[in-house]
């Protein structure tokens, strides 16, 4: 196999049926490398977030191969608990735990899964809530939010395990316009930082500035990919032009 | 009055006949308190199987025998469960009859539970499951940390209405000449030939503990409500 120690996911022709004959994912094949932050884009429905949540097994592939770190995770020998703790996930609904403080949120999963002390637990997440400027919010629960807010303790909720890679799926489309703004910053500090980010997003500004690469997806196969400044200059295929004179 | 007076010390103070209905109070308690876990250890259990089936599709024969289990106890009287448990499962066997009771009720609780329960799991967004599991939690540690927790805050007033049809039901186990509350009221009818009295203490007993018990309920779903908001 091709994959090099750089490369951090490899999927070999992925395929996910919903229903009979419907293909919501239609051979895809891919690579993410380290370091990288690859943004998709497409028509609503074409199948960014299911080729997304299949990345970490959210959604079981009908066929194909994911490899992650080397180790095909498509095999039911894997045991996926372990390689999604290396996998940070963040939804359009922060699905934040609304039955625990915010605190709470982010200590859980390094107590109960890393064995990490309390204490241990709660110093990183104060140091992750400062990040965010959030630290005045430890005690207070989800619910007392704002939806800026709320996502932004879900990306740290899911730094607080300290991932190789963080899944973004639509993290603003849910929010008030004004509060685009603050979940948008913190990603491109992550990104900053050396983070491998991949991304579905309709944030046009964040993918040419941002991005490494941007991956059109449609009918659930990729059709078009290429860096930024091409992409958006200089699109080939009718539909991604077509979708890009929609949006821009 | 006097007529009041009289009737009460011939019910309950001549021959020290507030026994029955004191120690059948405690029978009553220890029926439901013993009874009510194992309702709810069972009801969690068999709540668990049925979502994991109706969620994922796995666990497709134990979900069959629980669904097939909870049809049975649902489809049938607890008097009826209680006399076969004594009669024909422990029939020729020398059991405490109290045990008998806390496992016949709490058998037949555990099917209510374990509907109440499920629902409860079920009304709990998917997103928080899948929170849960993109962590890297499994399945059990995602309904232990995750679901569970608020699925009981959601299904607390029906699970304390659940808690109260059992109190009140286990007043059938006289069938199996268990001395409980209600059976310890009706011994002092059977001795003084006075229906009234020793049965309206029997059931203003089981109205307080009603009572008191919804007002606990009640209290605890408070605290936990504040506690999210
Ligand atoms: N669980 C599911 N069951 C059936 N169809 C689904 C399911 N999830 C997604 N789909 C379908 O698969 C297609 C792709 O969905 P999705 O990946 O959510 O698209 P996108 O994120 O690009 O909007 C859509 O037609 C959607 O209706
Ligand atoms: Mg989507």
């Amino acid at each position: 196999m091709s994959t090099n120690q750089n490369t951090l996911f490899r999927v070999e022709n992925l395929r996910k049926e919903f229903g009979k004959g419907f293909f919501a994912l239609d051979g895809i094949t891919e690579e993410f490398h380290k370091g990288e932050v690859v943004v998709i884009i497409g028509p609503s429905g074409s199948g960014k977030s299911t080729f997304l949540r299949s990345l970490n097994l959210l959604e079981i592939p009908t066929e194909g191969k994911i490899y992650f770190e080397g180790v095909d995770i498509t095999d039911s020998k894997v045991d996926i608990n372990i390689h999604r703790q290396k996998m940070g996930m963040v939804f359009q609904h922060f699905n934040l735990f609304p039955h625990m403080t915010i605190l709470k949120n982010l200590c859980i999963a390094p107590m109960k899964l890393q064995n990490k002390s309390k204490e241990e637990a709660e110093e990183n997440a104060m140091k992750l809530l400062k990040r965010v400027g959030l630290e005045g919010r430890a005690n207070d629960f989800p619910s007392q939010l704002s939806g800026g807010q709320k996502q932004r303790i879900a990306i740290v909720r899911s730094l607080a395990m300290n991932p190789d890679v963080m899944l973004f799926d639509e993290p603003t489309s849910a929010l008030d316009p004004e509060m685009v703004g603050e979940v948008l910053e913190l990603m491109k500090d992550l990104a900053k930082d050396g983070m491998t980010m991949v991304v579905v997003t309709h944030e046009m500004g964040f993918a040419k500035e941002v991005a490494n690469r941007i991956l059109f997806i449609d009918k659930g196969q990729v059709i078009e990919q290429n860096q930024p400044k091409e992409f958006f200059e200089n699109p080939q295929n009718s539909r991604l032009k077509e979708f890009l004179s929609k949006i821009l | 009055m006097s007529g009041f007076r009289d009737n009460f010390v011939n019910n309950f103070i001549d021959d020290q006949r507030w026994r029955y209905i004191w120690d059948g109070l405690g029978v009553t308690l220890q029926v439901t308190f013993f009874a009510l876990i194992l309702g709810v250890i069972l009801g969690f259990l068999l709540a668990v199987i049925r979502a994991t089936y109706d969620k994922t599709g796995k666990l497709k024969v134990l979900n069959f025998i629980s669904q097939l289990y909870i049809t049975i106890i649902r489809g049938t009287p607890v008097v009826v469960q209680l006399l076969i448990i004594f009669f024909v499962i422990f029939g020729s066997v020398n059991i405490s009859k109290i045990i008998v009771a806390i496992l016949a009720f709490g058998f037949n609780s555990s099917a209510y539970v374990a509907e109440i329960v499920r629902s409860g799991i079920m009304s709990i967004d998917k997103g928080q499951f899948e929170a849960g599991r993109s962590l890297g939690f499994n399945y059990v540690q995602t309904m232990i940390y995750i679901i569970l927790p608020q699925a009981f805050k959601n299904i607390l007033p029906a699970l304390g209405n659940e808690f109260i049809v059992l109190l009140k039901e286990t007043s059938v186990s006289g069938y199996i000449a268990l001395q409980d509350l209600t059976r310890g009221g009706d011994i002092i009818r059977s001795r003084t030939y006075n229906a009234f009295m020793p049965l309206i203490a029997v059931a203003l007993i089981y109205l307080t503990m009603v009572l008191i018990f919804t007002k606990l309920v009640n209290m605890l779903e408070r605290r936990l409500r504040n506690s999210e908001h």
